[in-house]
């Protein structure tokens, strides 16, 4: 995909803002009181379980979804009231929403038909987006002749055409197969950086998250539990949502008793009685119990016997995926997931020795928060 | 020996079983065709009886007893009916109020039924309920009062008239509004988001999408139409603006009923709708299951 859209980028200001929104349905609250700023240019990832609000948050800056409070911004402008057509901004459904009477052309130039655009400005810019897009053979097709990747091209060309401020995607990949998805998210990292327009993307794969966006939102229960980079993320999580939503396979939890604290470090009794250091974010006196977060590949397995052992454990499932392989080890702090090499030699029922990367363990207070 | 013959008879038994069982399903499938012949026989039989009298003398028509096929074949009653009334005028009067009354439903209904379906608007409730009440109506149990309301708007006589009370067809719109429920509401969305109003969504996405029940619906009102007796009858005096369901009453002589010259009209006025039929065969039993409830 070549872009030879005018699309400029200024990469300061906040170009989408939502300031203390708040959307109910009834007696349900469905966001409460998000502010949310969105740069220009930027690639935005709107990540969370299923009814955590992502969508609903996606389409109130649509417009589709009227805000019970609160406001929204698009390019310093108040829309909260404005109708959908009039943001400047397009968006590309789940299902596609592709007109099946309709052919490609003609769903591409849809908006500019309703716009009352001569034919031959319609059909130009048809050309020119299936161009973008590679879609110019099939112009004359209609959806239920394509396949599921034409199909999401076609429903970015129909969001294209109209030279939106900003991009909206409600889990576009989601109907797509496992290699299409993976296709798809190269071109549609491609497309953003050719286009520099303000992306917003909805998904609840934080796989797609991680390697599409620049800016990651996680959402819990209508509120934001953190927003930033992918690393950061998944680095540096906030507290346990974020930490245990963040990353595949995901991070392994157990509790642990805090033997003391110094400085920004907290020494730590495991499960079976061994000790570890483990780094806090903040301070953290008084504290006598905790859970601590390790990710699998944070885990490395040692001789059982071995001094550096954090806990011993007996191997129940191992999964192959080639170029890694996925342990699941019964230890005194319940089941651990260990990430190791593909080449990995290890066999059920086998007794293992698990070692920590304590520089990389993440301490959790009871609420949740990261320590 | 024996041991053989014992072993030939426990395998003869099952294929004898099945045999055996095969004969009785093809006696009750006998039966039943048998039914199913005699039920179509008594159906089409007048229908037969109809369009071999239309070929008949008058006195071969009255004279007692039972004559399947004419004694001499004579299209004296069509050509009597064609050169001597005025089927021409009745046959267009029913083209343009059946034509008016399908393009008119169709619109209105599908209108309606998009506004109850997709719009919020105060009221919205109630007009689905009162349209859903109307349905339980029966149309001949107004018909004094749509006479009245006609009269008084002056369009007693006039094909205005004929049309008038025909728009009032709530199954339809209870059809259209049904079908464009079922439309996912990302289409609306998506056409919103690209501008488009509440007539283009009616006309550029929600109808075309519906085109196979809009072309159902179209077909049954059309024969609706063309068939209707009961208020041509009553709306019209002049023979000029007759229907041809209701001209058929006009073919008479000094002598009383001609039966042969009013089979003959009444053979004319189905041809159409048999036409209309046998052409959009599927697409009148679809329209004919959507009305009954079930979705085609």
């Amino acid at each position: 995909m070549s872009a030879t859209l005018d699309q400029t980028a200024d990469a300061a200001a906040p170009h989408v803002e939502l300031r203390r929104v708040t959307k109910r349905y009834g007696s349900v609250t469905a966001i409460s009181d998000l502010s949310l700023k969105v740069d220009k240019g930027s690639f935005t990832a709107l990540l969370g379980p299923s009814g955590c609000g992502k969508s609903t948050l996606l389409r109130m800056i649509a417009g589709l979804e009227a805000i019970t409070a609160g406001q929204c911004f698009i390019d310093g402008l108040d829309v909260t009231e404005t109708p959908p057509a009039k943001r400047r901004i397009a968006m590309v459904f789940q299902s596609y929403a592709l007109y099946p009477h309709m052919t490609v052309r003609q769903n591409i130039a849809f908006s500019l038909s309703v716009a009352g655009e001569s034919k031959k400005v319609q059909n130009e810019r048809a050309l020119e987006v299936a161009r973008v897009l590679q879609l110019e053979s099939y112009l004359d097709r209609r959806p239920a002749e394509l396949s599921g990747g034409q199909r999401q091209r076609v429903a970015i060309g129909r969001a294209l055409v109209r030279k939106p401020e900003a991009f909206l995607f409600d889990e576009p990949l989601s109907n797509l197969d496992a290699k299409l998805r993976v296709q798809m998210r190269f071109e549609l990292a491609k497309l953003h950086a050719d286009l520099g327009t303000t992306m917003i993307y909805v998904t609840h794969d934080q796989t797609e998250a991680m390697t599409l966006a620049d800016k990651i939102v996680v959402l819990e229960g209508g509120v934001i539990s953190q927003v930033g980079s992918p690393l950061e993320l998944y680095n540096r999580p906030a507290n346990k949502f974020v930490a245990a939503f963040i990353g595949s396979p995901s991070m392994n939890f157990f509790g642990v008793d805090v033997a003391g604290v110094n400085g920004r470090t907290a020494s730590v009794v495991l499960p079976g009685g061994r000790k570890a250091e483990a780094p806090l974010k903040t301070g953290a006196s008084g504290l006598r119990s905790a859970e601590l977060g390790v990710r699998p590949e944070d885990l490395l397995f040692v001789d059982p016997g071995d001094a550096a052992a954090a806990f011993g454990g007996s191997v129940r499932i191992v999964e192959h995926l080639g170029n890694s392989t996925l342990v699941y080890v019964d230890t005194p702090a319940g089941q651990l997931i260990v990430e190791g090499e593909g080449d990995l030699k290890v066999e059920p029922g086998e007794a293992v020795g698990l070692r920590l990367n304590e520089a990389h363990a993440h301490l959790f207070g009871a609420d949740g928060a990261t320590l | 020996m024996s041991a053989s013959v014992q072993r030939l008879e426990i395998a003869a038994s099952p294929a004898a079983a099945r045999l055996a069982k095969l004969n009785r399903l093809d006696a009750v499938g006998l039966l039943i065709t048998l039914v199913t012949l005699a039920g179509a026989i008594i159906w089409a039989f007048p229908l037969y009886w109809g369009v071999v009298t239309t070929f008949k003398h008058e006195y071969e028509i009255v004279r007692p007893g039972f004559q399947l096929w004419p004694e001499h074949f004579t299209f004296e009653n069509y050509v009597h009916v064609l050169l001597q009334t005025k089927i021409g005028y009745w046959y267009i009067n029913s083209l343009i109020t059946s034509v008016a009354v399908t393009i008119l439903v169709v619109m209105m209904a599908a209108s309606a039924g998009y506004a109850i379906s997709q719009l919020n608007f105060p009221g919205r409730r109630l007009f689905w309920w009162m349209i859903l009440g109307s349905f339980m109506v029966p149309i001949p149990a107004l018909i004094v009062t749509h006479f009245i309301v006609i009269s008084q708007l002056g369009l007693i006589n006039t094909l205005a008239g004929v049309v008038g009370p025909q728009l009032i067809a709530p199954v339809t719109v209870i059809i259209y509004k049904q079908f464009f429920d079922s439309v996912p509401k990302d289409f609306r969305e998506a056409a919103v988001m690209d501008g488009a109003n509440d007539f283009q969504l009616l006309f550029r996405i929600y109808l075309p999408m519906n085109w196979g029940v809009t072309t159902a619906l179209a077909i049954i009102t059309f024969i609706g139409a063309w068939n209707l007796f009961l208020w041509p009858f009553l709306a019209v005096s002049s023979e000029d603006k007759m229907n041809i369901t209701v001209g058929i009453t006009q073919v008479h002589d000094n002598f009383g009923v001609s039966y042969g010259r009013d089979l003959a009209v009444a053979m004319l006025a189905a041809l159409p709708v048999a036409l209309v039929y046998l052409i959009f065969q599927r697409r009148v039993t679809q329209a004919i299951m959507l009305s009954a409830g079930i979705k085609g």
